[in-house]
């Protein structure tokens, strides 16, 4: 468990380490390392040149905008974690967090990482698209913004081309004074990658009628996955168990679903359909309960 | 021998274990610790194909890379050294430690690289050029045992390494007699110990002083032999240094194929050799997965729900070679009617070769599985009779009153109170409560339920099996050792003969010869002998070592306090009967002569004019312990006594899944252990603790699986699921003591408990919960996703 032999730089500054990567096709970034190093010990990886981020001003911290709250890519889970802007703002992606890996993993590991790594079954990934959130891209020359749900092309797979760097994910910030949140995931151990996992937020109004809703499952297909149909059939309805499961069910019917050697694709589907579920659930109670709502 | 004290001052007390300072100050010291100036590291080239025949293995690339000292193969290897040892009377198995001509299973090693650093090592190894001609295969242990199959070996002519069937008691008398029968099959998955150390040796060659030292991560004592034979030089040119720290290895760190080959490429090359295994070559070709095993079960038994006879068929998959592998389905027959009446038993041993990796011994050599069966046969009982699974258990038990127990298969059980237990744990976990919580669960829409299991570790460990399953072989020698001095300041040290792989041996030692020296154990100190100058010892296997270490450190501290005494008694004219003896104090009985404890060291050290005739100078005591009740030689029809001792537990745990997600909740653990008297209560709780945690692991996450092209899917961390932390429950341990007639103290062994019957208490708990179903799952590990698929079909099938 050696890696290849690899070169190693650390450049101060965006720009530079963007003209890296335009330079060496076969050069990746490195940034909390707690995917490629092990990819890099079993040898899976073998880049010709590691480019490390963790030295480039601006890269990591947590900002408010209007509509939504920017987190860096060099930002670590652990900070998100622990952020009371994310917990009051985002409260998706607080519940999400507890879930990423174990808590040792989480100080070293960051959100632009997660993002980038793209694995099908990871929670940063499945919260960003869920709430349909938008992801920025930087080069040498200049940056982009596209939007998360078009961003993941496939398992451990995504748009970013030559010479880019992931520099940020925008997380959108719901105004609806009653909203609630919803996270499930089942893995085989704790801190396991997620066999499913379903996220969901909802907002009621003050009859309790749904006026918002968002749902997404990671695990089952190649890609986290938004349910915008199953989203948007809720909205204007009163929640039961019954209606929900039904709709849970009909999203997933026709999902083609990974499988591996200990879990069945079967099983992928019966289980989102539950999670779905039970996460449009607990988010439409978390928002009966919110008086005050989740945002400022 | 001296009598052993009816309370005591050291013993069973919760004092703090020696070795803990050096491990949580982080300052354990173990082979991978060890890296003398000039070492070479070695890396594997890995065979890619379950079953091939080796065309070529082209070399060049690799040995052109700069820092690259050779590249081994098979071919040279196997003309250099002995192939490694069998169990079983199997010489057409050969073994060595890379393929040889052939590729017996996936992982397999070809070639060893070696070079300046284990990274340059690695480089190389890809180099390495193998072009080899695929062959067919065969996983299945049922395919492997038909008549048809391919030979894995061809030499051997057929997969089967052993096929036995024992009759103990009139079987088919019993059958016909009792009222009911059933059968069942159930399966053990292969899983194994899976150590954070992986195994690791460092081997120098020193030819000026025609030494081989090794240092390695290594269990047993039984070695630097192996190490000798294998390698063509005299057993007493191997040193093997026994204080290295072991990080784990209840049974498997048995490294002999590592140590051959760095030993060898030791004397060509003359410059250490270091072979640490990384994760991947431990788990798919470290040789020690455990076992892998299908049993078949016929019970004969009454309406009342007494067992009168059983049948058992254990076919085990021992993977591509034999070893000791064949030997894990002996060792239950020690206890192959667990702590049940069953008068009669018929055993039929089944080990077969496949394209697996290899097996070794795992903790409780075969006994956990052979527990997981017995005990799924009184659950089917219970259910057929409509007896409650407590209940079961009770009717079926050896009464406490009738030890010395002879089972039929010849082993006599020395001791247990197994009413007495059942009943404490019932008291614990409030059985009614127990229930009523199961059924509030259930009234939830869980899947809930309460598992049950009583068994017995063997203990004290015995070599029995070996001439019971191999007539070549009459050991039936299998010793422990302790030597005692004190010097001539007066301290003690004591030596051991093996090396420890974190089962405490040291706090035993010091313990049991502070009780019967009256001296607080911190004060003695307790070293390793290397190998060179060890007394005889066998290895830390079979729960043995408070029996064994235990017995013979009693033994020598009796031996030197009769010693100090007779140089007492000397001075005071008395007669050493005379002389009493209290915490380093020698005095007569009226108390009007004293010596104290350095008085009489200096005596014998320094003062010849003052010894006894005939007694030699210097305080330095041993005793070779030979195992209580062990000596005999299996009869014709194959009984023997097997294990000296057998401690018993009995488990409760309640557990709920949800019918989709099907991922199990402990939500209470209760077991109730008598293992005689405890050493220390540190030891003995950590051990039952790591054994439940080892049983959860077995029974619902930890398998080495392969595909259907003879991969192994499980050759990480990530994919071999340990339990952790999250996983494991709160336990609650209740204590019972039935001291054993045939030990020094009346102690028991300790090092398998909780894993011997975890797993079929997890069992039991999962197939509670889907009693209302009307399903079973009889295959360990329960996995999540193939648990709730086996309830989604269910479901399927009723609608």
């Amino acid at each position: 468990m050696k890696p290849v032999p690899f070169e190693y730089e650390r450049p101060h500054s965006l720009k530079a380490a963007c003209q890296l990567l335009a330079d060496d096709e076969d050069a990746v970034i490195i940034a909390g390392g707690q995917t490629l190093i092990p990819m890099l010990a079993m040898r899976l990886a073998r880049p010709s040149r590691l480019v490390d981020i963790s030295r480039i001003d601006g890269l990591s911290g947590i900002e408010e905008q209007t509509d939504n709250i920017t987190v860096g890519c060099m930002t670590r889970h652990a900070e998100v974690e622990r952020s009371p802007v994310i917990a009051s703002h985002v409260p998706l992606l607080s519940a999400a967090m507890p879930w990423v890996g174990h808590a040792p993993i989480r100080v070293r590991g960051t959100i632009g990482g997660s993002i980038a790594n793209a694995d099908p079954s990871a929670e940063v990934p499945l919260v960003l698209v869920t709430l349909d959130g938008t992801i920025t891209l930087s080069n040498a020359t200049g940056s982009r913004t596209i939007p998360a749900r078009s961003f993941f092309s496939g398992p451990m797979m995504t748009e970013i081309q030559p010479g880019e760097c992931l520099t940020a994910a925008d997380f959108p910030v719901w105004q609806h004074s009653r909203t609630g949140i919803g996270f499930r995931e089942i893995a085989k151990r704790h801190g396991d990658f997620a066999m499913v996992a379903a996220s969901a937020q909802v907002s009621v109004d003050a009859t309790g009628k749904c006026i918002a809703c968002a749902i997404g499952i990671g695990g089952v297909t190649d890609t986290p996955l938004a349910l915008p149909e199953l989203a948007s059939s809720l909205v204007g309805t009163a929640f039961t168990d019954q209606s929900v499961h039904d709709a849970a069910k009909a999203a997933t019917d026709n999902l083609s679903a990974m499988s591996d050697p200990q879990t069945s694709p079967e099983y992928r589907k019966r289980a989102a359909t539950k999670l779905i579920a039970d996460a449009l659930m607990a988010a439409r109670n978390d928002a009966l309960e919110t008086s005050e709502g989740v945002t400022t | 021998m001296t009598e052993a004290p009816t309370s005591f001052r050291y013993v069973s007390k919760p004092r703090r274990t020696q070795e803990d300072r050096r491990f949580v100050t982080g300052k354990g010291h173990f082979v991978a610790d060890i890296v003398p100036d000039n070492t070479l590291h070695v890396a594997l080239v890995p065979s890619q194909e379950p079953a091939a025949r080796i065309i070529s293995i082209d070399k060049s690339a690799a040995l052109a890379l700069p820092g690259v000292h050779d590249v081994i193969t098979g071919d040279e290897l196997a003309a250099a050294v002995e192939p490694m040892m069998n169990g079983l009377d199997t010489p057409a198995v050969k073994r060595y430690a890379m393929a040889v001509d052939r590729i017996r299973y996936c992982g397999e090693w070809v070639a060893a690289v070696v070079a300046d650093t284990r990274a340059i090592a690695e480089d190389a190894a890809e180099l390495v050029e193998l072009e080899t001609e695929p062959s067919d295969f065969i996983l299945d242990a049922e395919e492997a045992y038909r008549p048809d199959s391919l030979a894995v070996h061809e030499a051997h002519g057929s997969n089967i390494l052993l096929d036995r069937t024992f009759t103990w008691g009139p079987v088919e008398q019993h059958f016909s007699e009792s009222a009911r029968e059933l059968s069942f099959r159930v399966t053990w998955g292969r899983s194994s110990t899976v150590p954070i150390e992986t195994f690791g040796v460092l081997a120098s060659w020193d030819g000026w002083r025609d030494t081989l030292d090794v240092w390695a991560s290594i269990q047993m004592p039984k070695y630097a032999d192996q190490i000798a034979r294998a390698l063509r030089i005299p057993m007493n040119t191997v040193r093997v240094h026994q204080d290295v720290d072991v990080g784990g290895s209840y049974g498997v760190k048995r490294g002999i194929k590592h140590t051959v080959l760095a030993g060898y490429i030791s004397r060509k090359l003359n410059r250490p050799i270091r072979l640490i295994e990384d994760r991947l070559e431990n788990m798919r070709a470290g040789d020690a997965h455990g076992p892998d095993r299908i049993f078949d079960i016929s019970i004969a038994y009454e309406d009342d729900g007494r067992i009168r006879s059983m049948k058992m068929r254990a076919l085990d998959n021992a993977g591509a070679y034999a070893g000791r592998a064949p030997f894990q389905l002996g060792k239950p027959i020690g206890a192959i009617v667990g702590p049940y009446t069953i008068e009669s038993v018929e055993y039929q041993a089944i080990s077969v070769t496949t394209n697996k990796a290899a097996q070794e011994a795992v903790r409780g050599f075969g006994q956990a599985p052979t527990n997981y069966a017995i005990e799924t046969a009184l659950d089917r009982v219970a259910a057929a009779v409509g007896l409650d699974r407590v209940q079961i258990r009770r009717r079926n038990y050896i009464p406490s009153d009738q030890f010395p127990y002879l089972i039929p298969s010849g082993t006599s059980y020395d001791s247990g109170d197994y009413q007495t237990v059942t009943d404490k744990v019932m008291t614990q976990v409030g059985w009614d409560d127990l229930v009523r919580q199961r059924d509030a669960l259930r009234a939830d829409g869980q899947l809930a339920g309460i598992g049950i299991a009583a068994c017995l570790e063997p203990s004290g460990g015995n070599s029995s099996f070996e001439p019971l399953l191999n007539p070549a072989n009459t050991t039936t020698t299998w010793m422990d050792s302790c030597r005692i001095m004190v010097d001539g300041a007066g301290t003690v040290t004591a030596t051991i003969h093996t090396t420890s792989s974190g089962q405490g041996h040291q706090t035993l030692t010091a313990t049991i010869i502070g009780e019967v020296l009256e001296i607080d154990p911190d004060q003695i100190r307790v070293i390793h002998a290397d190998s060179q100058t060890s007394l005889p010892s066998n290895s830390p296997v079979g729960s043995r070592m408070a029996v064994m270490l235990g017995g013979a450190a009693f033994n020598a501290a009796g031996k030197l306090k009769d010693k100090l005494k007779r140089i007492a008694a000397k001075q005071f004219g008395a007669s050493p009967d005379e002389v009493v003896y209290s915490e380093g104090t020698f005095a007569t009985a009226d108390g009007d002569q004293s010596l104290g404890w350095m008085d009489v060291v200096t005596i014998a050290h320094r003062y010849f004019h003052l010894l006894p005739d005939g007694e030699q100078p210097g305080l330095e005591v041993t005793d070779v312990y030979q195992v209580p009740t062990g000596g005999g030689l299996p009869t014709e029809d194959g009984r023997v006594q097997m294990y000296p001792c057998h401690s018993f537990e009995f488990h409760c745990v309640l557990l709920s899944f949800d019918p989709i997600l099907a991922k199990p909740e402990i939500h209470r653990y209760v077991i109730g252990h008598d293992c005689g008297t405890v050493i220390n209560p540190h030891i003995v709780k950590g051990m039952t603790l790591g054994g439940i945690a080892h049983g959860i692991g077995a029974a619902l996450f930890e398998e080495f699986t392969y595909d259907d092209q003879g991969q192994m899917n499980a050759q990480t961390l990530a994919d071999y699921l340990l339990p952790s932390s999250h996983e494991i429950p709160a336990v609650e341990i209740v204590h019972h003591c039935t001291p054993s007639p045939f030990t020094v103290l009346g102690q028991k062994g300790s090092g398998e408990s909780g894993y011997l019957g975890a797993p079929a208490a997890i069992s039991g708990a999962v197939n509670d919960a889907l009693a209302p179903l009307g399903i079973t799952v009889d295959k360990l590990p329960i996995r999540t996703a193939a648990l709730s698929d086996r309830i989604a079909a269910a479901a399927n099938t009723q609608s």
